[in-house]
């Protein structure tokens, strides 16, 4: 079922005179993982910002063009009616987070509290995300003395407990270390798996490698091209022409071709490059 | 004067709320030298590097920056001596104009107005922004903003130069400019990096610092800590992708940073045999 349908959209800020996004047509289908890869300034926080309806009820502008989100209207529908099925994680946890808890349990139990979820089911979920991002030593310090990447964790846990039926997420880890990356990215994919519609927005290329079902190429506003996963990241051609580099191994593997150490496939993965390893070692 | 430009002595430093941030840190930093700080979420990067320009004031220990004793100096004195490149540029960045924001600094160091202009000049070229000198700082984008705020600090001529995460969110060609500054900055400056970007660390560090737990783990060239996979598998970090795949194929040097020393080390010896050198 296509759960996102842009259909010729495009969107301009009040106070600038071009589009920022340009006759996007994209379709997303439920449960599907998409990771949305580009230049800064190719319009992807804004493509995240109007599954939320922030564009255009929150920022003034003018759009042509339609957006369909679960079977809503973005441009006749509020950011309410939006809110229940989408949840929006931003790049900065200070945007997110609402200060509404004196500490990060309360500040997760905010959002279930305002939906009138029983108390015991509230303290179920929240124990299980504090467990699931490893912050559960953090529950009761307040958000704000929190270092910039454990915010960074909070800020998400607070939208995952919600459980959107479909998932925004812009830029969602720059804060964090490895490990916490991975967990993160780790846990979006199981919410996928699950049922949950993913638009991840990511400079991370060697890990939207691993996890995403397909990629769409953002560049000066317009979807340059959505394709699955493996198809995009290693049309290396494609990536470069749009200021995109590929992942270190499809680097590694561009380079062992060159030097006539290896002839085949490019690689996308670290699984992919030590099955290539093991071919370059058999010569 | 000592050829180290910051040294710390038995630092310890506890929040307000009782959260011991730093415990007993040794450590010192030479001139000219390029340093980076990695570690876990919470591990007390930030923490530490405050105390360089007096931001915090330890709980106990010694702060000594370019020989002067931080506890005796204001921040506005230790402000000369070391600036701090803040992660997210909005909050640092304030002024309507990217002229007005690199003036700011050297003003405020009572600069005369012909110095404050040649600094700005100066600066915007050497970031290759002087195009958007009377741009507003708000509507650039993140790569430039970011470029913006290091110009910023970099106008007021600080002996160290602190870079909070200065690749996060940006793109490739954001992360190729912002390597090939910290490069020429550090012919003048002391640089001193935080980041998660191993790739970055591994190319331009001289040396590693790993914090972990409010302590320092263990320091080293990003080659030395780089091979000790378990002890940074502790502080939930992993060495470069490159490096990991080194340290995954038998027959290769386990501390491999880069494509090109991967493919060198393919080439001039045939790895024929599983056991390493």
């Amino acid at each position: 079922m296509d759960i996102v349908k842009f259909k010729n959209y495009s969107w301009k800020y009040s106070e600038t005179d071009k589009y920022v996004l340009k006759n996007i047509n994209l379709t997303i289908q439920q449960g599907e993982f998409l990771g949305i890869i580009g230049n800064v300034g190719s319009g992807r926080s804004t493509l995240c910002m109007s599954l939320l309806g922030l564009v255009p009820h929150l920022f003034y502008g003018k759009t042509k063009g339609e957006l369909i989100v679960d079977d809503i209207v973005v441009k006749k529908a509020k950011i309410s009616d939006l809110s229940s099925r989408v949840g929006l994680v931003l790049q900065s946890p200070d945007t997110q987070l609402t200060g509404a808890g004196t500490n990060v349990e309360e500040e997760l139990a905010f959002g279930l509290e305002n939906l009138g979820v029983p108390r015991r089911e509230i303290i179920k979920k929240v124990d299980s995300m504090l467990k699931l991002l490893n912050l559960e030593q953090l529950r009761n310090r307040s958000p704000f003395e929190l270092s910039g990447g454990q915010q960074q964790k909070v800020a998400i846990a607070s939208v995952f407990i919600m459980e959107p039926k479909i998932l925004v997420l812009d830029e969602p880890t720059a804060q964090l270390d490895p490990l916490g990356t991975e967990q993160v990215f780790s846990f979006i994919k199981k919410l996928a798996k699950k049922g949950t519609t993913i638009i991840l927005n990511t400079q991370k290329i060697d890990y939207i490698a691993e996890f995403a079902d397909r990629i769409a190429v953002v560049n000066k506003g317009r979807v340059v091209k959505v394709g699955e996963t493996r198809e995009i990241l290693t049309n290396v051609e494609l990536l470069r022409r749009n200021g995109i580099s590929p992942t270190v191994f499809t680097k590694l593997s561009e380079e062992l071709i060159k030097n006539r150490l290896y002839k085949g496939e490019l690689a996308m993965t670290f699984g992919d490059a030590v099955k290539i390893m093991k071919k370059v070692k058999r010569k | 004067m000592s050829e180290n430009v910051i040294e710390i002595k038995n630092l310890s430093f506890t929040y307000p709320a009782g959260v011991e941030a730093l415990k007993d840190i040794n450590l010192e930093i030479k001139k000219g030298e390029i340093v980076a700080i990695i570690g876990q979420n919470g591990s007390g990067k930030t923490t530490l590097v405050k105390h360089f320009n007096g931001l915090l004031q330890p709980t106990s220990g010694t702060v000594i920056i370019n020989g002067k004793d931080a506890k005796q100096s204001t921040t506005a004195q230790l402000s000369r001596e070391v600036g701090y490149v803040f992660q997210d540029p909005d909050d640092q960045l304030f002024m309507s104009k990217v002229k007005d924001e690199i003036a700011f600094g050297p003003k405020n160091l009572k600069m005369k107005k012909n110095e404050v202009n040649k600094r700005v000049r100066d600066t915007l070229k050497l970031v290759k922004l002087w195009k958007f000198r009377n741009t507003h700082p708000l509507d650039l984008n993140l790569d430039d903003k970011k470029l913006i705020a290091i110009a910023s600090i970099i106008a007021m001529n600080p002996h160290v130069i602190i870079l909070d995460e200065p690749t996060s969110g940006q793109d490739h060609r954001g992360i190729l400019r912002a390597e090939s500054l910290i490069k020429k900055l550090s012919k003048e400056h002391t640089i001193i990096i935080i980041s998660h970007d191993m790739d970055l660390v591994s190319k331009i560090a001289q040396r590693v610092i790993v914090m972990y737990n409010s302590k320092i783990l263990m320091t080293g060239t990003p080659k030395e800590v780089f091979i000790k996979t378990s002890l940074l598998a502790k502080t939930h970090l992993k060495p470069p992708l490159i490096t990991q795949l080194s340290q995954k194929t038998k027959g290769m040097r386990s501390d491999i940073l880069s494509i090109d020393e991967f493919i060198e080390e393919l080439k001039t010896k045939k790895p024929h045999s599983s056991k390493s050198r």
